[in-house]
């Protein structure tokens, strides 16, 4: 019988965020088609994540242990949902567009020889049983629409952050499905070697989800604290930038530099802080999916590019900016 | 008495003998003159023996009148004194020789006397007394003044002591002659009339002032002699040098950079060796007297940067003589020293901004700057080495025909609300306005171009713009040596104006002026380029603008380097500024010694990292004049020192384009 | 070394795309054509292995005839020939056909590694090579930062960036499949004479039938994936100046940034 089955991502014995918004948008397809929706948890020692998949809305956990399961390598993985999906022949099959996700359903995609839709915005079920995808290309300048007519499961990845999680029911619980699987690490041509931690918190800018920069406004190189304390409280993911106004005064050193003769970056988030936003340096960071631009010169250009802006004096408000946030990160 | 003298009075039987040494000097003269001409012969070929008539004419101007080295007073006049001083007595000398053994023996001829003689002995005199003076001022100026771009080595003392007796001993000649023999017409020779004056105090007899005579006369043979043989070996060889580099100068316009012809069929770009430079290049470096007046003209040196072109040209003229003998021997130089890298820095050639201060300032007309584009291009175009922040520049070229990763689609957005005429959907248009990429993207440099359009609709001129057809005009790709990359985008420009039969142009950035003024017509295209000062200008003559409100700002003007030095559009933007009535006071350093804003030669799209920032310099520069307001006539420059005013934090002194404040004139 | 690049020519990032009248496709005309920007990588990645161990650099590319511009790119700073996959058949194509297609070549030009770029910046899919390793049966690393190869031990260990600034090492087996990202390297400017060298070098077309393919396994009839309606996003909004005291301002735009841009 078929089903709508999810992978469920966890690192470190916890659920990543994105298996609850799989597992939302597996509800909302499942109120559609009244097929079962399943999460597949693959790891050892992780049983106790089961519970966590019911009150989110699985109806089963299938969940396959092997020791060799511990750390994620596409091939060992594929090889385990490949059994299952074997086994089981959902309709659906969905994963999270996250560096696993990303990494992981292709191969499983090509193993079942069925089609896969990446990084999808906007998954729906039609009444033919066919999904509807909507996913962005030319790096989100236009949206497509795809389907997968013939091969089954229809796959798709889910970007982060599209999908509202829905509230948990802690009276829901799933049926926990353990297979133990008998994979040899001699068959697989990959193995994990080592994590590699970021050092402390600094991640490089051009990998930054959200980027808080400085520029000849900041007056002082100790004046971009309150830059770093505005980046901590946003969380995971930040970086700290400069611009090229900054780094010539030395109140920054080039690597965080942003702009032509710097880094180009492409986070969600840009902040501009006392940021006149020539054209070198909006050569640099004009991708950003969201421009913020603080500043007291109502006159200054980057404001043609910000999506929100306020004419202030920085100093006033990005210490304000860090209290809003936080207090907005605590309620959550 | 006769009013002459005997040429070898008190001297006999020696006539032989002299000529015979004659010969030393000569032979060594020749034969060193030989080396260096092979030496600069082992360059490739160039024509420069067109315009032969032009050619004397700037030998005389710049050789002959010193012009640009009077530029500089005090060391001006002192070589004045010396190089005529030389050269008279040099002439003097010769008369000498066509009297004794020319006129006299084969024509029975005697010139050398009578008034003749009398205004010949009052001019060598005159002459010989101001090289004296010359001599004596330039050793004060090396030793007391100590000017830092004068370097003391001890050939420059040698020389100048050297010379200096030579003078000494001509005038201890004559006054021991004159003393001697004591006639009355010999006053004519004021000065050794002098000398006689006072060596007859010492009441000699005539015997002992005859052997004095003798010891000084050859101990003035000698010394001349030698100095004539030391010529070729020495500094002294810019006494042949400096004039023929002035005669084979270039007529071109300081800074135009030719385009290297049929690049697809060359194996090797740009200059990576001494003998693929030109001999006039390698002549260049022989005819450098190590004045250093490039070097406190070079905005790069003067801020501390490595690049001194008096230091490049030095290097190269070392490199020549160790190179270039092996070469002339057939040797293989072992390791060879490699030309970029070794003898002169790849930080040496990134410094410099093309300004042309070094090319204008040289009074021995020696080029500089082109040397200096040649290395880059080979830097770019075979090796690959070039300042990594220019990767993306060159990207952004090559697919967006703009320096900043802007799509090209969005190249006339700036004008979306203007209505502005496109070349491709209307004809007819009279001049094709051309906007350059800081126009169309940078919000500062919009501004100037929506001004413009509106000065230009208001006097009705009939413009139109190519929109996205406009593609980067090249200069910078060029300058910073990517000739490939400059090539295509000048070839599809070209395409275009040929399309749309473009005949006029009005370009507000100097650089754009200056590429399409001069280089566009060797790649093909040829069109009347007018800078919009200039028009503007032009329309305020004819009355054509309503002018009203006064204006009452302290102003300066910066010159462009790419409209003044380069294309000399000194006066326009000048009287431009006259006629709107403002109050403008002239930096020090203005119109052909004007300073850079250290942009050019694609230093806009690199990283200032060594030394102090040029364009604050400048700030600091128009700061001493006191104006509220420093008129540009460039994107580059506007931007340049808009940001050195926000670098400084100073408040009190803004930037505007000469639009602009044309702008704050007119009567709505 | 059998190095082999798998290339793919795409719009210029800063291009304007346009959509066609029937809103099927983009439109072509007006678009600047290059690189993939993240096959740059691949290519330096592949010159540079190419250095150290020698062997020769092939690269390989599906697509139009235009496609043979951004191939010559890649030979002007090193690489030796092209293999061009040109047919009409292979036309819409989604990245499982596009796997296919490459892996016949592959077949036929042989490797001992092969490199790509992490994701094609027109179609974003960052599939290809994982199909393409499913077909040939070797093993790939996503997302390649770092790369370091032991060709006699058939080995090689590469840094795999995942999120959160930490990174993987990851060790396979030899051949392997390499998508590279931004960062591994500092990709080479190609000199004149290179770029000159590169117009002589040779570039192989190969149709259906050289790679012994059926039109059904290929194309739009071979794809697993169904290309319905293209459409534009809601227009970004103009930029808002956020109005009132600094207090006031700066709470409205934390509100804004959560609740319009999802951000916090």
């Amino acid at each position: 019988m078929p089903g709508i089955f999810i992978i469920a991502e966890h690192k470190e014995g916890k659920l990543k965020k994105i298996t609850f918004e799989l597992l939302s948008q597996g509800k909302k397809l499942k109120g559609k088609s009244g097929e079962e929706l399943c999460a597949l948890l693959l790891g050892s020692n992780i049983e106790n994540l089961a519970t966590q998949l019911g009150a989110y809305g699985a109806d089963k956990v299938f969940f396959l242990e092997d020791e060799t399961l511990k750390d994620y390598t596409n091939e060992s993985f594929t090889q385990a949902i490949d059994g299952v999906v074997k086994n089981q022949s959902p309709s659906i099959l969905l994963g999270g567009a996250t560096a696993q996700g990303k990494d992981l359903l292709p191969r499983v995609a090509a193993r079942l020889g069925t089609g896969l839709a990446p990084d999808c915005v906007n998954i729906e079920l039609e009444d033919n049983g066919l999904l509807k995808i909507t996913r962005p290309i030319y790096a989100g300048k236009v949206l497509m629409e795809v389907t997968i007519p013939q091969s089954r499961p229809q796959m798709a990845t889910l970007r982060p952050n599209v999908v509202e999680v829905l509230p948990k029911d802690d009276s829901k619980t799933a049926e926990v499905i353990k297979s133990k699987l008998d994979l040899k690490k001699e068959d697989f041509k990959s193995v994990l070697k080592e994590i590699l931690k970021g050092e402390s918190k600094k991640i490089d800018i051009t990998e930054a989800n959200i980027i808080v920069s400085g520029g000849r406004g900041m007056k002082a190189k100790e004046n971009f604290k309150i830059l770093e304390e505005l980046a901590d409280a946003f969380g995971e993911g930040t970086a700290v930038g400069a611009s090229r106004a900054a780094v010539d005064s030395d109140f920054a050193l080039h690597d965080i530099q942003v702009g032509q003769t710097g880094k180009v970056v492409n986070p969600t988030l840009y902040i501009a802080c006392g940021i006149s936003g020539s054209i070198q340096h909006l050569a640099g960071m004009s991708t950003s999916k969201y421009i913020v631009a603080i500043n007291k010169d109502p006159e200054a250009p980057i404001f043609q590019k910000a999506d929100y802006g306020i004419v202030g004096d920085l100093f006033e408000v990005v210490p304000l900016l860090t209290q809003e946030v936080k207090k907005l990160k605590s309620e959550t | 008495m006769e009013i002459s003298r005997e040429i070898f009075w008190n001297v006999e039987g020696v006539r032989l003998i002299v000529y015979l040494l004659a010969l030393i000097p000569i032979f060594l003269l020749v034969f060193g003159l030989w080396k260096k001409i092979k030496l600069w012969r082992i360059g490739k070929k160039e024509n420069r023996y067109d315009q032969i008539w032009r050619r004397i004419g700037t030998k005389i101007y710049y050789g002959a009148l010193q012009v640009r080295n009077l530029e500089k007073i005090f060391p001006g006049i002192v070589h004045l004194f010396i190089f005529w001083g030389f050269v008279i007595l040099f002439i003097g000398t010769l008369i000498i020789f066509l009297q004794e053994d020319i006129t006299l023996p084969i024509f029975n001829y005697n010139f050398f006397q009578g008034n003749f003689y009398l205004w010949y002995s009052l001019i060598l005199d005159l002459f010989g007394l101001l090289a004296i003076i010359g001599v004596l001022l330039a050793l004060c100026r090396r030793i007391f003044l100590r000017p830092e771009s004068l370097d003391n080595k001890s050939e420059d003392f040698l020389s100048l002591y050297w010379f200096l007796l030579v003078l000494l001993t001509g005038f201890s000649n004559e006054g021991l002659r004159i003393a001697a023999t004591n006639p009355d017409f010999e006053r004519w020779s004021f000065a050794g009339w002098q000398i006689a004056s006072g060596i007859k105090l010492l009441r000699l007899d005539i015997a002992s002032i005859q052997i004095l005579h003798r010891i000084s006369w050859w101990t003035h043979l000698l010394l001349a002699f030698g100095f004539i043989g030391y010529i070729a070996y020495s500094k002294l060889l810019h006494i042949i040098s400096s004039p023929l580099n002035i005669f084979f100068r270039s007529f071109e316009p300081i800074g135009l950079i030719k385009p290297i012809p049929d690049l697809e069929n060359q194996e090797t770009f740009g200059v990576s060796k001494l003998e693929e430079f030109t001999w006039k290049d390698l002549l260049d470096t022989d005819a450098c007297t190590k004045c250093g007046r490039c070097e406190d003209s070079c905005p790069a040196w003067v801020s501390s940067k490595p690049l001194s072109p008096k230091k490049v040209i030095l290097d190269l003229k070392s490199h020549l003589l160790e190179k270039g003998k092996l070469l002339l021997r057939k040797k293989e130089l072992n390791p060879e020293k490699n030309l970029i890298g070794e003898v002169i820095l790849e930080d040496e050639l990134w410094a410099c901004t093309t300004c042309g201060a070094c090319v204008r300032v040289c009074p021995v007309t020696i080029e500089h700057l082109l040397k200096i584009v040649e290395m880059r291009r080979n830097l770019v175009l075979m090796q690959s080495r070039f300042p990594s922040e220019l990767s993306l520049f060159f990207k952004n070229l090559e697919n967006n025909y703009n320096p900043w990763t802007v799509g090209f689609a969005t190249r006339a957005d700036w004008a979306k609300d203007l209505k502005l005429k496109l070349f491709s959907q209307e004809k007819d248009i009279e001049y094709l306005y051309w906007v350059g990429c800081a126009g169309c993207f940078d919000e500062r440099v919009k501004k100037v171009s929506r001004t413009l359009v509106s000065i230009l609709n208001q006097a009705g001129i009939n413009f139109g713009i190519l929109g996205t057809e406009e593609y980067c005009c090249g200069d910078s790709a060029r300058r910073i040596g990517n000739e490939y990359l400059a090539q295509i985008l000048i070839q599809q420009n070209i395409e275009t104006f040929k399309k749309y039969t473009i005949k006029k142009m009005i370009v507000s950035c100097p650089h754009g002026y200056n590429i399409f003024k001069n280089e566009y017509p060797l790649s093909g295209y040829e069109l009347e380029v007018i800078h919009h000062s200039e028009l503007i200008y032009d329309l305020i003559k004819k009355g054509k603008l309503n002018l009203g409100k006064k204006l009452n700002y302290k102003i300066t003007y910066h010159d462009s380097c790419y409209l003044g030095r380069y294309n000399r559009v000194y006066e326009v933007p000048r009287k431009l500024l006259k006629a709107l009535s403002l109050n403008l006071k002239e930096m020090e350093l203005a119109k052909d010694r004007g300073f850079c804003c250290g942009a050019g030669g694609g230093r806009m799209w690199m990283e200032e990292k060594l030394g102090q920032r040029i364009n604050q310099m400048r700030i600091k520069q128009a700061q001493k004049t006191e104006a509220e307001i420093v008129a540009t006539a460039c994107p580059y420059c506007l931007t340049m020192l808009e940001d050195g005013i926000k670098e400084l934090e100073i408040k009190d002194i803004k930037t505007l384009d000469l639009a602009e404040i044309l702008e704050l004139s007119l009567q709505k | 070394m059998n190095i082999v690049v798998c290339l793919k020519q795409v719009p210029d990032t800063e291009t304007k795309i346009v959509l066609n009248p029937d809103s099927s496709n983009i439109l072509t005309e007006g678009i600047k054509w290059v690189m993939n920007p993240y096959d740059e990588y691949a290519v330096e990645e592949g010159l540079k292995i190419k250095e150290k161990f020698g062997g020769k650099l092939t690269i390989l590319s599906m697509g139009p005839e235009r496609s043979i511009e951004a191939m010559r790119t890649a030979l002007a700073t090193g690489a030796d020939e092209g293999v061009l996959l040109n047919d009409s058949a292979f036309e819409g194509s989604d990245s499982y056909a596009t796997a296919l297609i490459l892996s016949k070549a592959l077949s036929q030009t042989g490797y001992d590694i092969i490199l790509t770029g992490k994701q094609a910046v027109d179609l974003d899919c960052s599939q290809v090579y994982a199909v393409l390793a499913e077909f040939l049966n070797l093993p790939y690393v996503s997302v390649v930062v770092g790369l370091e190869l032991f060709p006699d031990q058939k080995k090689a260990l590469a840094k795999r960036e995942t999120e959160g600034g930490e990174k993987e090492l990851i060790e396979v087996n030899l051949p392997a499949i390499f998508a590279c990202q931004k960062d591994l390297n500092i990709p080479r400017y190609a000199s004149l004479p290179g770029i000159m060298k590169a117009k002589k070098k040779e570039i192989k077309k190969l149709g259906l039938n050289d790679l012994g393919l059926k039109p059904e396994e290929v194309g739009e009839a071979g794809s697993k994936i169904k290309k319905g309606k293209y459409f534009l996003p809601p227009p970004r909004k103009a930029g808002i100046k956020i109005e009132g005291e600094i207090p006031e301002a700066t709470a409205k735009l934390v509100k804004l940034l959560r609740e319009e841009a999802k951000l916090i």
